[in-house]
């Protein structure tokens, strides 16, 4: 509602502003562009489930590092070491040289298979 | 009721009858616009993305407010944005000398560019009085309105006009007697 009473000189001047009237292209401008957003297809979703497994493996990597960090820092200032594998010497250089082997080959497989995954699953392929 | 049809027909893919909906609230969107920025070109730009906006965003009306409380709603948040992005003015409320001159003898221009100064010193307000002083006269002094357009309890808008008006009253301490002046 309105008020009757005139509170002073600002309300008098604020009050009585000019009324624009809108340039006669803006609303064809504006239609353009409704128009040209209706048009284009719509923004391709990400694809969270597909990503899911990999934000799995980013938190339990993310963990392990706060889990030795924490072991480093305040459990085992002085003699802290990685855990490692006890395996006899002989066979240990054999090992070492197949499982790097066996993680380049982990790697090429998922930098291929993961991108498919993707695409396939945002249904464009 | 108007509104509420065609935003119907538009969601069941009716882009056409976005432009009624556009015809009825271009005016009083480029009008709030300008109240914002006091820049004629700027205020068609804001008020044309506020509708981009809003036909965007027009599935999120809820339908419990009136199709104008959203959009003018939606419409502050973009000029808000928009102004803290690029502001509408730089020059300090402390910085704005008060038009000089008796007000018997002025001329119609003389008065309208005096007046001119007092609107664009509201720009230069403090971010939370400014909005509620702008959204105010925008709704012809409807406080209800205005209140529901920010989204803010009553009794704070009138909080805040009353400190707007005091702010405004103190750097132009002669208007009212030049204005009463003028109209004896």
């Amino acid at each position: 509602m309105k008020p009757k009473t005139d509170f002073g000189a600002i309300d008098h001047i604020l009050a009585s502003d000019d009324e624009l009237i809108p340039s006669s292209g803006f609303l064809s401008a504006v239609m353009d562009r409704v128009y040209q957003e209706a048009a284009a297809p719509p923004p391709i979703p990400f694809p969270w489930k597909l990503a899911l497994p990999g934000f799995v493996l980013l938190a339990a990597v993310a963990g392990w590092g706060v889990y030795e960090a924490v072991r480093f820092l305040w459990l085992e200032p002085q003699g802290f070491a990685l855990s490692q594998l006890k395996v006899p010497a002989a066979v240990f250089h054999d090992l070492q040289q197949a499982g790097w082997v066996v993680a380049a080959l982990l790697v090429a497989a998922v930098s291929w298979m993961f991108p498919r995954r993707m695409v396939r699953g945002a249904g464009l392929l | 009721m108007e509104d509420e049809a065609d935003v119907d027909r538009v969601l069941a893919g009716d882009v056409a009858a976005f432009e009624k909906i556009v015809r009825r609230w271009q005016g009083p969107l480029v009008n709030m616009a300008w109240r914002y920025c006091r820049d004629r070109g700027r205020a068609e730009e804001m008020a044309q993305d506020a509708l981009i906006r809003a036909w965007r965003a027009l599935a999120s009306w809820r339908r419990e407010s009136s199709f104008s409380t959203w959009l003018f709603a939606l419409a502050a948040n973009v000029f808000r944005s928009e102004l803290k992005r690029v502001p509408a003015t730089n020059l300090p409320l402390e910085e704005i000398a008060e038009p000089a001159g008796p007000a018997p003898q002025q001329d119609a221009l003389e008065e309208r560019q005096r007046y001119e100064v007092v609107r664009r010193a509201v720009l230069a307000l403090p971010l939370r009085y400014r909005e509620p002083v702008i959204l105010f006269y925008f709704h012809e002094m409807d406080v209800g309105q205005a209140a529901r357009t920010l989204g803010m309890p009553e009794g704070t808008m009138k909080a805040r006009l009353a400190r707007a008006r005091d702010l405004l009253r103190a750097r132009f301490p002669h208007l009212q007697e030049e204005l009463a002046a003028a109209r004896f």
